[in-house]
């Protein structure tokens, strides 16, 4: 429990440097200051700046944010889906579990990285950045739900057959009002669930945007600079290419603590 | 009969999930809204071209029923169709970089479970600390895998094999580590080791037996990890195998072979999932 509150306000202090460094009077994380471009540290530039001059610090808090709260939402939503079905297969006709169980099977059978760029690649060419970032994190959602829609299932079919449960029905609870009693009892399950997706939504946006199939520029993302290290002449010439990396991999570390406690 | 039954139900099943991922895959890209738009309209010395192709394929897709049924046709006749990048059979395309990344998935896979078990046997045999072996597998999970690969690329230190042995690694040293944790603390097992049984003998004879289904359970999820580990290596090692293809394809809106490519790598997971039936068992642990 200590571990799990060291580890949230940890995560909290780096949101809250974030948004300071965001909400600083100047900022912009699309602003190129083009005498110093591939600028190593300065007083300016305190992560000194990219290729196209813009300044890193910046760019990375807003990729932090912006990778985060979308994950955060995509991950609501993926367990928002694997309620709803996890409990209507368990609580609805077994032909409907039949049915939702093999949908999930056809959802597991695709491999998600292969399926995103599929996705992705079949968006209009007129895409807009901030459309991209919505779509690829929606894209996630859509994807991640089977999984955990399989445990909410197992889950539910041990609410289905508890005594409790049983009583209820006996007394002629139907209905809404199991789903009413039946969510707040699979709560234990969905927590873990939803602190799971984050860091995974995180790895697979990170990843997806090293391929350049992420978000689209000029939006800052995890992914679009970890592009920036197949740059070699820019490795040499700064260190600081490293650094949003190194951030991501504490970020990563801190979710993974948050939901490997829960 | 029981047996007979049982593989029968798993062929059903599979052929129906198969024809599922064909049938939806083929629906998810016919009406995403950029089906019908092609990177080549860009440039005025292919436009006209790709202006035509799009518009025959317009045409051939107008009818639903019958676009399914041909998509349902070609890839039992060997035909996936042609590319629009390459304008080759995908087939062409696809076979001889199945070879390739056949490879690099069953040497990574190898030395990936040769280095999860070893740390798991010396984690949970020894007296090491849980730490000293959990903190490394946990830091490289935290690393995404593009970056794994930039970084060892960057060092010249390990290839495309190394990273996906690391990768599969680090994920399955955590489950084998909490397999084989609950293994030795089982009543009979200590029996054993109480009566003075070789630990190479209890492995062999008590240990391996009782966890031959959790091990199939995680290879098949390795393979599935594995899988989706594939384009990030094969782009940035420049391996020459189906996720570059794929990826090539993405960047170049090559539907056709995209989705040929999924197809074929559907084939492979429903295929690795069902032949181990405590796979969810171990995707829920």
């Amino acid at each position: 429990m200590k571990i799990r509150a060291s580890v949230l306000w940890l995560l909290a202090g780096l949101i809250v440097a974030a948004s300071g460094i965001l909400v600083l009077p100047g900022t912009s994380y699309e602003r190129q200051d083009r005498d110093a471009t591939l600028a190593a540290s300065s007083a300016m530039h305190r992560a000194g700046t990219d290729a196209l001059g813009r300044d890193r610090l910046v760019r990375v808090a807003a990729a932090f944010l912006l990778s985060l709260a979308g994950a955060v939402v995509a991950s609501a939503l993926t367990t928002a889906a694997a309620a709803g079905v996890g409990t209507l297969a368990a609580f609805g006709r077994a032909s409907m579990g039949w049915t939702a169980m093999l949908l999930c099977d056809v959802f597991l059978a695709l491999p998600w990285m292969f399926l995103l760029m599929m996705v992705r690649s079949a968006l209009p060419l007129t895409t807009l950045p901030a459309q991209s970032a919505a779509i690829t994190f929606l894209v996630l959602a859509a994807l991640g739900w089977p999984a955990s829609a399989r445990a909410v299932y197992r889950g539910a079919l041990q609410l289905k057959t508890s005594d409790w449960m049983l009583y209820a029905r006996a007394s002629g609870l139907s209905g809404a009002g199991v789903v009413r009693h039946v969510i707040p009892n699979l709560f234990p399950l969905l927590l873990p669930q939803f602190l799971i997706s984050i860091p995974a939504f995180v790895m697979a946006e990170a990843n997806l945007g090293a391929l350049g199939l992420g978000v689209g520029e000029p939006l800052p993302s995890w992914g679009g600079m970890l592009f920036e290290l197949n740059n070699s002449p820019m490795l040499m010439q700064t260190r600081w290419v490293y650094f949003p990396i190194a951030l991501l991999v504490l970020v990563l570390l801190l979710l993974e603590g948050v939901a490997v406690e829960a | 009969m029981k047996a007979a039954l049982a593989v029968l139900r798993w062929f059903a099943r599979t052929l129906t999930i198969l024809l599922l991922v064909i049938v939806g895959s083929t629906l998810l890209v016919r009406f995403a809204p950029g089906y019908l738009s092609d990177a080549r309209e860009m440039d005025n010395r292919y436009a006209t071209e790709a202006r035509s192709q799009l518009s025959a394929e317009a045409a051939r897709s107008r009818s639903l029923p019958r676009m399914l049924l041909g998509e349902l046709r070609g890839p039992l006749r060997g035909d996936f169709g042609i590319s629009r990048q390459f304008a080759v059979p995908v087939s062409e395309l696809i076979t001889p970089r199945l070879a390739v990344s056949g490879g690099l998935l069953l040497r990574g896979m190898s030395l990936g479970w040769m280095m999860a078990l070893c740390a798991a046997l010396f984690s949970t045999a020894g007296r090491n600390p849980l730490l000293l072996w959990q903190a490394p597998a946990t830091v490289l999970l935290a690393i995404p895998t593009a970056a794994l690969a930039t970084f060892c690329l960057l060092a010249d230190s390990g290839g495309p094999v190394l990273v996906m042995a690391l990768l599969l690694a680090a994920r399955d040293f955590k489950f084998l580590d909490h397999a084989l944790r609950r293994a030795w603390l089982e009543p009979y097992v200590m029996q054993a080791r109480a009566q003075g049984v070789r630990t190479s003998r209890l492995l062999v004879a008590h240990i391996a037996p009782a966890l031959a289904s959790q091990l199939g359970a995680l290879a098949s999820l390795s393979f599935v990890t594995a899988l989706s580990a594939l384009v990030p290596v094969e782009v940035i090692f420049n391996v020459a195998g189906v996720g570059q293809l794929a990826w090539n394809a993405a960047l170049n809106r090559d539907l056709p072979v995209l989705l040929s490519v999924m197809l074929v790598m559907a084939l492979a997971v429903t295929c690795s999932g069902m032949a181990t039936p405590r796979k969810a068992e171990w995707e829920s642990a």
